[in-house]
């Protein structure tokens, strides 16, 4: 493959620059006042790790990191899995009411999130759902769908499909073509898919703020709450926290990934 | 199987367990405690659960609105909530609280002083005090000197002060104050009336570098604005950074607001509330509260238990005769409330 000609465009290489350290100087100004000695979060004083130390003395920041990542993993996979299943069976279908399913599937993309936030509290309350972590989950999952939903359609669009009819040719039945072809060569998507999911459902507020119960806070929610009495660096050593655990889980999955393809 | 099979299978079995709300141990005794962020040291909350054996969950929130829009959305499971003075009215108008009987308690011999019988409950049946406080401004010394002590230097500031000001993202507080400095009546239903407060706050906007109620102290201690409208015990914290900014007890009169425990209908570890409430009442508990907010109890046997700092700053210890100035508002008619609206609107946009 030549080489890209949009490199030889020029100031592209400024422009890229300017890109990522737009996007990552604040998480690295982030991370670094999270050594910060004094009370503040945005005025440098000197180096100390003390805020770690607060940050795992403290069970409530503690708990809703916690929330925020079991809420995370459990709303990725599940998620994950419906949409990979509904990618692969829109995939090849021709039914009536094809395109409606595909627009109910990206409804959480298009409606405004209050209105799903407040739609879902509702919802819970009339069929007398208890609101708790429970609850919170299965918002996540359903909103988390979509974003999981289209890297994964995406891929599919672009495997020929010369090589599942090609495995049943080979006499596989529709499991095997899936686990065996299908799926390995899905995989980069539902990775793809997977991970979106799980930055969605760690980042959200507005549908957690509504629909949490007692004990049920994530991450975003104490911070919020956090704001009035003034943001300390204990917030930006939880969040390098978070950052680090998400890095990991990452790495882990888009290994898992490589191994298998 | 095949990996992404397996993952799925195990999450569907995860979430199954954690809806069904598998109870960490069956004998666990616990309270949900729904407060203010930063309002109860974690300290003094570790000292409860060894002494008493009640593990604390806490959730946090921001705002009393916020706290009422919670409960009433069907968040039944919180046991202890910590409203404000009028909030506890409103709620107890409603029948969201119940009534624990905080006067028969054994540490309520402690509680003395006006908010011992206040209006919002004058029994104290169904509420305990925790922290009260004053909402005024304050300002850095340093900064501008020889202001004087009233409203006037917040309403009408000098011209140095232009885009230095900030004020509290808080419609009741502002409008009130603003009342207050004009000598009109509060929860005032005449239009003409409202329309004064309104230009005195349009009139003070191009002095105004932003409405916001969060970290207060740390702008001022960071000397991002010079005055800064505020709660006294948010102008404590800000002297401990910066010993320059001092806390304006305005001649016209101040806000006086007062917290308070109550357990909402709903709860279900009504026994273990009971306890932490009591609990809470202990002149020394009380006094380590004290001493991590800023603010002060309704419990004089406390005093000896203060740290030194609070007893000498004067934002957190009035000086003499400066209570006169504290006023209590109760919560205003839905004209009265129509009236702040249009006016916060206004100002606002």
């Amino acid at each position: 493959m030549s080489a890209n000609p949009l490199r030889r465009f020029p100031g592209t290489g400024l422009a890229a620059f300017a890109f990522f350290a737009f996007l990552y100087a604040p998480v690295i100004v982030l991370i670094a006042l999270s050594f910060n000695s004094g009370r503040s979060s945005t005025l440098w004083e000197g180096f100390t790790l003390d805020w770690y130390g607060v940050v795992l003395d403290n069970p409530d920041i503690l708990r809703a990191a916690k929330n925020s990542l079991i809420v995370g993993v459990i709303s990725t996979v599940v998620s994950t899995v419906l949409a990979t299943i509904a990618a692969i069976g829109l995939d090849r279908a021709r039914f009536r009411g094809q395109n409606a399913v595909n627009s109910v599937i990206a409804l959480p993309l298009v409606v405004p999130e209050i209105v799903t936030a407040v739609a879902t509290l509702i919802f819970f309350l009339s069929i007398g759902l208890k609101l708790g972590l429970g609850t919170v989950i299965l918002a996540h999952v359903i909103f988390c769908i979509p974003f999981a939903y289209l890297p994964i359609r995406a891929r599919l669009e672009g495997m020929p499909v010369a090589y599942r009819e090609a495995a049943a040719d080979l006499y596989a039945n529709e499991w095997q073509t899936f686990r065996r072809v299908t799926l390995p060569l899905l995989w980069p998507g539902v990775i793809a898919g997977g991970m979106l999911a799980f930055i969605t459902s760690l980042d959200d507020f507005v549908i957690t703020y509504f629909v949490a119960g007692p004990g049920a806070s994530t991450l975003p929610i104490y911070i919020f709450a956090s704001l009035r009495m003034g943001v300390t660096p204990e917030v930006n050593a939880i969040s390098s926290l978070m950052l680090v655990v998400s890095i990991v889980f990452v790495s882990i999955s888009a290994w898992i990934g490589r191994r298998s393809s | 199987m095949s990996l992404n099979l397996m993952k799925g299978v195990a999450g569907f079995a995860l979430a199954a367990a954690t809806l069904m709300g598998v109870p960490l141990s069956a004998d666990a005794r616990e309270l949900v405690l729904y407060n203010w962020s930063d309002y109860t040291p974690p300290e003094l909350l570790k000292r409860f659960t060894a002494e008493t054996g009640i593990a604390i969950t806490l959730d946090l929130y921001d705002s009393n609105e916020n706290m009422l829009a919670k409960l009433k959305a069907g968040g039944s499971g919180y046991d202890v909530v910590v409203p404000s003075d009028y909030m506890v009215k409103i709620m107890a108008d409603e029948g969201m609280l119940i009534d624990v009987g905080v006067n028969k308690m054994e540490n309520f011999k402690y509680v003395e002083g006006p908010l011992k019988a206040p209006y919002f409950d004058p029994e104290r049946k169904y509420t305990a005090p925790y922290m009260y406080g004053t909402t005024s401004f304050s300002y850095d010394t340093g900064a501008i000197q020889g202001l004087e002590a009233s409203w006037k230097e917040f309403f009408e500031p000098r011209p140095e002060l232009k885009g230095k000001i900030a004020v509290l993202n808080d419609q009741v507080e502002v409008i009130n104050n603003a009342l207050r400095y004009l000598g009109l009546p509060l929860c005032n239903e005449n239009p003409a009336d409202m329309k004064k407060v309104q230009e005195l706050l349009l009139k003070q906007k191009p002095f105004v570098a932003l409405y916001n109620s969060d970290g207060t102290h740390e702008r001022l201690a960071a000397k991002e604005v010079v005055m800064h409208m505020q709660w006294n015990g948010a102008a404590h914290r800000a002297k401990q950074t910066l010993p320059t900014i001092d806390y304006v007890y305005a001649k016209e009169g101040i806000s006086l607001w007062a917290d308070n425990f109550a357990v909402p209908v709903g709860a279900k570890n009504i026994e273990e509330a009971k306890i932490f409430i009591n609990w809470m009442m202990d002149p020394k508990n009380i006094a380590e509260a004290s001493n991590f907010t800023g603010y002060m109890g309704a419990i004089p046997a406390a005093a000896p238990y203060l740290d030194d700092s609070l007893k000498t700053d004067p934002a957190v210890v009035p000086p003499e005769g400066a209570d006169k100035l504290f006023i209590m508002a109760p919560p205003c008619g839905v004209k009265a409330k129509e009236l702040m609206d249009k006016v916060w609107t206004n100002v606002r946009k």
